[in-house]
């Protein structure tokens, strides 16, 4: 007998979302099949330092245009333990909303100094920090005159399982209108980065975003 | 394996977004769509049969989905996982992770890889199997795992028997064609939703 699990919901006016969510409740996996469905990727992963200051293309080159802002999170598992040195990819628009990648086809202005992708390592107790120039927000769909809220990409990878996210603004006043907020409901506000005061000119504030790895995937985090 | 079932006192869990259309193409530069070689330049090589994976991943219209993050998952010749628990098992194959992953522009991936073998030590040996993990925009993870079509362990292995008759078809991968150096050709289309929909696993509930 086939059990189900969740139904995926589509995001509301987002057209990818609508093409690509399986329209079938997803399937249970029975016991005896559940531990090949976490992957352990054996990688001994390394970031330099450089790689988490993203508000600059190298150490010594002009800052980027817009603000920049200082991100500080803890990453564990749903019971509090540390996920410990396991490796972090950013990505973010620039100050104008456009990325740098290859795809992005929206002509927005790119700006010389940025590249908007970082990497880290998470400490001994699961922390990371990073530095980066708080994105714009962007017209993802012209015709419907839907922004994206200003956001910041996170994929976390060590052992098993990675997690992908984003972190959210407190006070977009796009973030009512975005599909995947709608879809995190009463939730959405374990995606919102804390803003707290640094002193100093070097940075307009920072951020924490804590983050926490739900389900049966993060296990061999341990091991690492 | 599992963490235990108490839910008492856990945490909020954050949650899973997509991956977005811009996930950054120098971040996969590493990866390696030959498994069959874990290291560059290097003479050893997996033990096993050697085959070639051709896919495809598709929308609900047939249409290609591109911007892709691919993860490859499989156990080795002698149908054993490596993980830090199996490590040090006489079955392990040092050559041999299991693990790639890549990013497809156009939604198409060719892998070259050993054909997985069944573990008959098992209490329920698995079917030879390739576990698919989607990231993309527009949908947060979907996971589901791919099979050889006509492999005898295909009539008992438990995921598959957990299924409808006619859901099971849509995870066989075919064997079609062959390359000049006899390299078997397995070809497979996934698709993300609609009328012949690949059947998705929830790994988070189960």
């Amino acid at each position: 007998m086939t059990k189900y699990g969740r139904t995926l919901e589509i995001g509301p006016t987002d057209l990818t979302s609508e093409k690509r969510t399986p329209r079938k409740p997803l399937n249970m996996i029975p016991d005896e099949a559940r531990a090949s469905f976490v992957p352990y990727a054996p990688y001994t992963f390394n970031a330099l330092p450089a790689e988490a200051d993203m508000t600059r293309l190298a150490p010594g080159r002009p800052q980027a245009d817009g603000e920049p802002i200082k991100i500080t999170g803890r990453i564990t598992d749903q019971y509090g333990r540390p996920i410990r040195r396991s490796l972090i990819e950013v990505w973010n628009a620039n100050k104008y909303g456009r990325y740098t990648h290859i795809e992005d086809f929206s002509g927005l202005k790119l700006d010389p100094n940025f590249l908007g992708i970082g990497r880290m390592l998470t400490d001994d107790d699961g922390n990371y920090e990073f530095w980066t120039i708080r994105p714009g927000e962007y017209l993802a769909f012209p015709d419907i005159s839907r922004w994206r809220p200003k956001h910041i990409h996170f994929s976390i990878r060590g052992g098993a399982s990675r997690l992908i996210t984003q972190m959210y603004f407190k006070d977009d006043p796009h973030n009512d209108r975005d599909p995947m907020r709608i879809l995190m409901g009463d939730n959405f506000d374990a995606n919102i980065g804390k803003e707290y005061e640094i002193e100093g000119d070097d940075f307009d504030c920072g951020y924490q975003f804590d983050i926490v790895i739900g389900g049966k995937n993060p296990t061999f985090f341990e091991d690492l | 394996m599992t963490h235990s079932d108490k839910k008492i006192n856990s945490l909020t869990v954050t949650n899973e977004d997509t991956l977005g259309p811009y996930y950054p193409i120098s971040l996969c530069d590493q990866d390696n769509m030959d498994m069959t070689k874990i290291r560059s330049g290097v003479v050893n090589e997996a033990q096993g049969k050697k085959i070639i994976i051709k896919g495809c991943v598709k929308d609900i219209n047939g249409n290609h989905a591109h911007g892709c993050l691919l993860e490859f998952w499989q156990p080795n010749a002698n149908g054993v996982y490596r993980t830090p628990i199996t490590e040090a098992s006489d079955k392990i194959d040092p050559w041999f992770t299991g693990y790639t992953r890549h990013r497809t522009s156009d939604g198409n991936f060719k892998l070259t890889t050993i054909k997985p073998g069944v573990d008959k030590d098992q209490e329920s040996p698995r079917a030879p199997c390739i576990t698919l993990t989607i990231f993309s925009d527009g949908i947060t993870r979907v996971v589901t795992q791919l099979f050889f079509e006509g492999e005898p362990t295909n009539e008992t292995d438990p995921l598959l028997l957990s299924l409808p008759k006619e859901m099971r078809e849509r995870l066989m991968m075919k064997a079609l064609t062959r390359t000049d150096d006899g390299t078997v050709v397995y070809n497979v289309e996934v698709r993300m939703a609609g009328d012949n929909e690949t059947p998705f696993f929830d790994d988070l509930l189960s």
